[in-house]
């Protein structure tokens, strides 16, 4: 994963490269490239919050001494780019430079952001209609607040948190999500709140603690992607919604999967969904 | 190191950084932050600095601004346009020291001339002055003198403030030696958690100190800024310096222009005097506090606070009421007439009334507005502008008072015909009197809520009855207001339907009839069955008719017979 990020870091930085050294080459609408980074001055706790409308978002750590870096390409006439540091509150993204902006046709903007690894951060992504790439993995986490609208989302925590938290909030509107290793998110509660769409969470990665997971949905289909080993206990509230609940057992109002009790690690998992499929899938 | 050698060395520093450039040990100053933001119109350049200072340069419709000031102009997609977004696109994958480094060693193209090459030079020049940091470093038999420069232009103006202070400086470094750093016109930070080695000289800058200094701090025409973790293991010595936190510690802190800083009698009459507004303030606040603690706590008088509020509402309930039953007086004095005929719209038609007075109410302010509008428009209907701004708004108001006491009157009647307790004094043939119950009535729930607010634990029942008495309040408001405007301020009558005629019968025969069956006569042509009966209402109608016919029946029998 970290060639694989490097890789990125430098076909990105050649794109940027790019688009500076050849201004001007969209028409109609009135492309902006700007990078922008500060340095890391120190390991304080920060409150990030990332605001993005349309568009592509990648989001990944940074090793190289700085707080942020942050390449994005906008439309001018519609967009302002943000980055403000106060105190301990970080804001980085874009916001609209007029009302009523239209986000079609404008799906040719991306941001690229990279934080710092070291930095305690309480991480608040916000995003609309975006398609978004984000590795969390090697950040330092003390809270996740994510949420998102029609999107296409895949958020991975490659590498295990390097703080803690208690909650990691996934707010999911009308998208198709994916979220993996969320073990490695070191967090004693993950919710997620979906609307409508195609749901995917893999419960791999390194889990430090037993957790507890809450998942309410609403229209769509839900894959639980469990690694062998780890014990699941689902409870579920659910209206006309199929659950193939491949490889747990019923005991009582709850199922378990069958090493529950001698399992290392135990995720509880409440689901709330109407008008759906869960379906559960056992992976190595 | 003796004073002269390094007031000498000083000297020195500004002369070899004024002619030989290239002895002074340059280096970049830290870019804590940066936005390289390319657009088709716009190049710009962004670099924020340690100390929080900014640099911009931005290439922007046709223009070269640096700080936002103007400094040339470019063509786009001219020679310099490209270089500098040559410039930018390095700028955008470095940070910091490669970055300052990069955008320091930048120099002007060889290939632009004339303007554009002026232009390019005061670029060139303004990245120089953001980026460099001067550092020069002197070496002498007994130590080594630093000196660190903000700001290389301000050299020479930084000499020659400090050689004005050379004075000041000679007494300041008596009896110091080791190394000295001298600062001039920047400030010093020693962060929590470090340590300076050496005597520190600060001239024209700020020392703040939250870490250590091993040895001796200087500071002269700045300021002192010592703060609680601070530590200067020597002497702390100003000179023309304010100091604005001394909760560190230090060996002691030596002022050395007495004349010049606030004398410690003036100081401590100044801490005297801000201690006692302090206090004074904090024993008021206190005084006011516990006077509210009184009003919550437990007093001798509590049980009868409620009784005293109660009372107090319920005066001034009757207060209004007096008052509007005075304003009601005077109506029906002077325009008696209009308001009956406001009062008998709002009893025949007290929904249509209502749904009047509500749209008009909406209507109010547009038509206010609109009013105003139309008629400042001519110059001639200006003055009647002016006065229609403030009599529109009253004459509403007034319209909304004689509908209100119009409906007060209604329910003043029919409080006088319900026959509930209390409502004998009611007399329908007093007009005002009959206004007067009205008002009590439409404000009974208000009172009642008074009164229930006497005893305990019944807050919630008393905020019913005010919101019922709210309600009451604005639905006969909004009858009478709308029974004003069908009928014009009373001035037409709204035309009924034809009448019923049993209806108008009833209507006709509906007033209180008492006759004394003593003083009627017991026989004779005009003696009738209805001699010594009391009209009540369960009586009136068809039979109390047919007595009538028989009456005049039996009448004309006996004149026949006669």
């Amino acid at each position: 994963m970290g060639e694989v990020t490097t890789t990125v870091r430098k076909v990105l930085s050649i794109t940027a490269v790019a688009a500076v050294a050849l201004p001007a080459l969209a028409s109609g609408q009135s492309w902006r490239d700007v990078t922008m980074s500060r340095q890391l001055q120190s390991d304080d706790a920060v409150r990030v919050n990332v605001e993005y409308g349309a568009g592509r978002l990648t989001v990944g750590a940074i090793d190289e001494g700085l707080l942020y870096r942050m390449n994005l390409r906008y439309d001018e006439d519609a967009f302002e780019p943000v980055a403000e540091l106060d105190g301990d509150r970080l804001r980085l993204g874009v916001e609209s430079a007029r009302r009523n902006v239209k986000t079609r046709g404008r799906q040719s903007g991306r941001l690229d952001l990279e934080l710092a690894r070291g930095v305690p951060m309480d991480l608040d992504l916000e995003f609309g209609a975006v398609r978004a790439d984000i590795d969390l993995g090697g950040l330092t986490l003390t809270g996740l607040d994510l949420s998102t609208g029609a999107s296409q989302s895949i958020v991975d925590v490659s590498e295990p948190n390097r703080g803690s938290m208690s909650t990691a909030s996934f707010e999911v509107g009308a998208a198709e999500f994916t979220a993996r290793h969320l073990g490695n998110l070191n967090a004693e509660r993950i919710d997620v709140d979906a609307g409508v769409g195609s749901l995917m969470l893999w419960l791999t990665g390194e889990w430090e603690r037993d957790a507890q997971v809450s998942i309410d949905m609403g229209l769509g289909s839900l894959e639980l992607m469990v690694p062998e080993g780890l014990g699941v206990r689902l409870r579920k509230d659910s209206f006309l919604t199929a659950l193939d609940s491949e490889g747990l057992v019923k005991r009582g109002d709850v199922y378990e999967s069958l090493d529950y009790d001698d399992a290392d690690r135990r995720v509880t998992i409440d689901l709330d969904a109407a008008f759906g499929s869960v379906k559960v899938v056992w992976v190595r | 190191m003796s004073v002269l050698r390094l007031r000498s060395l000083v000297v020195a520093t500004g002369v070899v950084a004024l002619v030989a450039p290239q002895a002074i040990q340059a280096q970049t100053r830290e870019v804590v932050a940066k936005e390289v933001s390319v657009g088709r119109a716009e190049a710009t350049l962004r670099l924020e600095f340690a100390d929080q200072q900014r640099l911009e340069i931005s290439f922007a419709n046709g223009n070269v601004l640096v700080d936002g000031e103007v400094i040339g102009s470019y063509a786009p997609g001219s020679d310099l346009d490209a270089a500098w977004r040559d410039l930018l696109g390095q700028a955008v994958a470095l940070d910091d020291g490669p970055l300052s480094e990069m955008l320091s060693d930048w120099t002007v193209p060889a290939d632009l001339a004339g303007e554009l090459a002026d232009v390019a030079r005061d670029i060139d020049q303004a990245l120089e002055d953001a980026l460099s940091e001067v550092d020069v470093q002197m070496s002498s038999d007994t130590g080594t003198i630093s000196v660190s420069l903000g700001d290389g232009n301000g050299l020479i103006e930084a000499l020659v403030g400090s050689l004005g202070r050379l004075g000041v400086l000679e007494e300041a470094l008596e009896g110091l030696d080791r190394d000295v750093r001298v600062h001039f016109d920047e400030d010093l930070v020693v962060p929590a958690g470090t340590v300076v080695e050496g005597t520190v000289v600060v001239i024209r800058g700020t020392a703040r100190i939250e870490g250590e200094v091993d040895g001796d701090l200087v500071v002269v025409g700045g300021a002192l800024d010592l703060g609680e973790g601070g530590r200067v293991t020597g002497e702390v010595r100003v000179a023309d310096t304010r100091i604005v936190r001394n909760e560190g510690s230090t060996t002691r802190i030596v002022d050395l222009i007495e004349e010049d800083r606030e004398s410690e009698a003036e100081l401590r009459d100044r801490i005297r005097n801000e201690i006692e507004r302090e206090v004074r303030g904090d024993l008021r606040g206190e005084m006011r506090d516990s006077r509210r603690g009184d009003d919550r706590g437990f007093s001798v008088l509590a049980p009868f606070r409620p009784v005293g509020r109660a009372i107090g509402g319920i005066a001034e309930k009757a207060i209004a009421i007096l008052l509007l039953a005075l304003l009601g007086a005077g109506v029906l004095a002077f325009a008696g007439d209009n308001v009956d005929v406001i009062a008998e719209t709002a009893r025949r038609s007290p929904g249509r009334s209502a749904m009047v007075g509500f749209a008009g109410t909406i209507l109010l302010l547009p038509v206010w507005l609109l009013g105003t509008i139309a008629l400042a428009v001519s110059i001639i209907f200006i003055p009647v502008a002016i006065a229609w701004l403030p009599l529109f708004p009253l004459a509403a108001c007034f319209a909304a008072l004689i509908g209100y006491l119009a409906v007060a009157r209604n329910t003043g009647e029919w409080l006088a015909d319900s026959e509930y307790p209390w409502t004998g004094w009611i007399r329908k043939s007093n007009a005002w009197v009959t206004m007067l119950g009205g008002l009590i009535g439409l404000m009974f729930a208000f009172v009642a809520a008074n009164v229930v607010s006497i005893a305990p634990f019944l807050g919630f029942l008393s905020g019913l009855l005010v919101v019922a008495g709210g309600i009451i309040t604005f639905i006969a408001v909004q009858i009478g207001f709308g029974a004003v405007l069908l009928t014009r301020a009373g001035r037409r009558r709204e035309a009924w339907g034809p009448q019923d005629p049993d209806a108008a019968w009833e209507a006709a025969m509906n007033v209180d009839v008492d006759i004394d069956v003593d003083s009627a006569p017991t026989a004779g042509p005009t003696a009738g069955p209805t001699a010594g009966w009391r009209s009540r209402p369960s009586e009136r109608g068809a039979p109390r008719r047919d007595q009538k016919r028989d009456q005049k029946r039996d009448q004309n029998e006996e004149g026949n017979d006669g």
